[in-house]
């Protein structure tokens, strides 16, 4: 299966990529949504699952705002743990990056 | 397919959970058809976007699921806990149904034979006084009780076991969510990453 690794790269960053754009800034699934299908071509029905998880771990807490059109949206934020495991998953990443760059790089 | 037609499959999916969970999870994806109707999608395409009504809803009921046993370790969430998983449908999943109920069989014989031990220890201690069994009275009591405490301590530790072996299954299961359909994985339906 030539996407094969394609997929289950995308699928070990989710939840790292959405703690990402939390830590940047508050956003609601939607938002979020449509910056992952653009960004990392995320099939966008698939947030909410992901999102109740990231809820049910206590890495995110929703709240509501009014929105500029129609009704108050549901916004999500990083809880204290959640700034803490994207601290550290940020780290796994970026070493593991480095690391994988290194073998894969130097190869033809 | 219209956004009527995904919410009614999505609806028929989520059946059987918590009525507020269901009533949470549908005011999501209504919500996320009505931002796309503010910013010019037409319903069609964002129903397609959206992905699999029934295969959302699976996700959504193994989180539902996993997310019970995590809350409470009592037999019955470890039961929805393990249905769950099962529920995600998945081919290697399914493939582990056999092994899954042999060591189910086996932990549930060791807790028999546990409460066995346990009732011949209590049989023991109350019997052993008035039938004359060698080393006497105390001997029996004694040896009752220590049967006993040695069926709890085998008790305790199946029991440690079981809770280990529900959160390895846990474990599996989220490793094997398909999260990433339908976009990144249009055709390859079977294919399990």
């Amino acid at each position: 299966m030539p996407e094969g690794i394609e997929i289950q790269l995308k699928k070990g960053v989710l939840d790292l990529c959405v703690l990402a754009l939390l830590s940047d800034h508050d956003s609601y699934a939607y938002e979020i949504a449509q910056r992952l299908a653009d960004l990392i071509g995320m099939g966008e029905g698939t947030i909410y699952p992901l999102m109740r998880r990231l809820q049910t771990e206590g890495l995110v807490e929703t709240y509501l705002q009014e929105s500029p059109a129609g009704p108050s949206r549901k916004y999500y934020r990083l809880t204290q743990a959640g700034r803490a495991s994207f601290a550290s998953q940020k780290a796994a990443w970026a070493s593991f990056a480095r690391a994988v760059e290194t073998i894969v790089g130097g190869a033809a | 397919m219209t956004r009527q037609a995904f919410m009614a499959r999505l609806r028929e999916g989520l059946r059987g959970l918590p009525a507020q969970t269901q009533a949470e999870i549908l005011a999501d994806y209504e919500t996320h058809f009505a931002e796309a109707g503010n910013a010019g999608r037409p319903e069609a395409e964002v129903a397609d976007a959206l992905g699999d009504p029934d295969r959302l809803a699976r996700e959504l009921r193994a989180e539902a699921g996993l997310k019970r046993w995590e809350e409470a370790r009592t037999p019955s969430s470890a039961g929805a806990a393990v249905f769950a998983v099962l529920g995600l449908g998945a081919l290697d999943l399914i493939f582990l149904l056999p092994i899954l109920m042999g060591v189910a069989g086996v932990i549930i014989g060791i807790g028999v034979a546990v409460v066995a031990v346990f009732l011949a220890g209590v049989a023991v201690f109350a019997a052993g006084p008035f039938v004359g069994v060698p080393g006497g009275a105390g001997a029996a009591l004694l040896g009752g009780l220590g049967v006993m405490a040695a069926a709890a301590s085998a008790g305790a530790v199946l029991t440690i076991v079981t809770i280990g072996l529900v959160n390895l299954l846990v474990w599996y299961g989220r490793l094997h969510y398909r999260l990433l359909k339908p976009a990144l994985e249009p055709q390859a339906q079977g294919s399990v990453a």
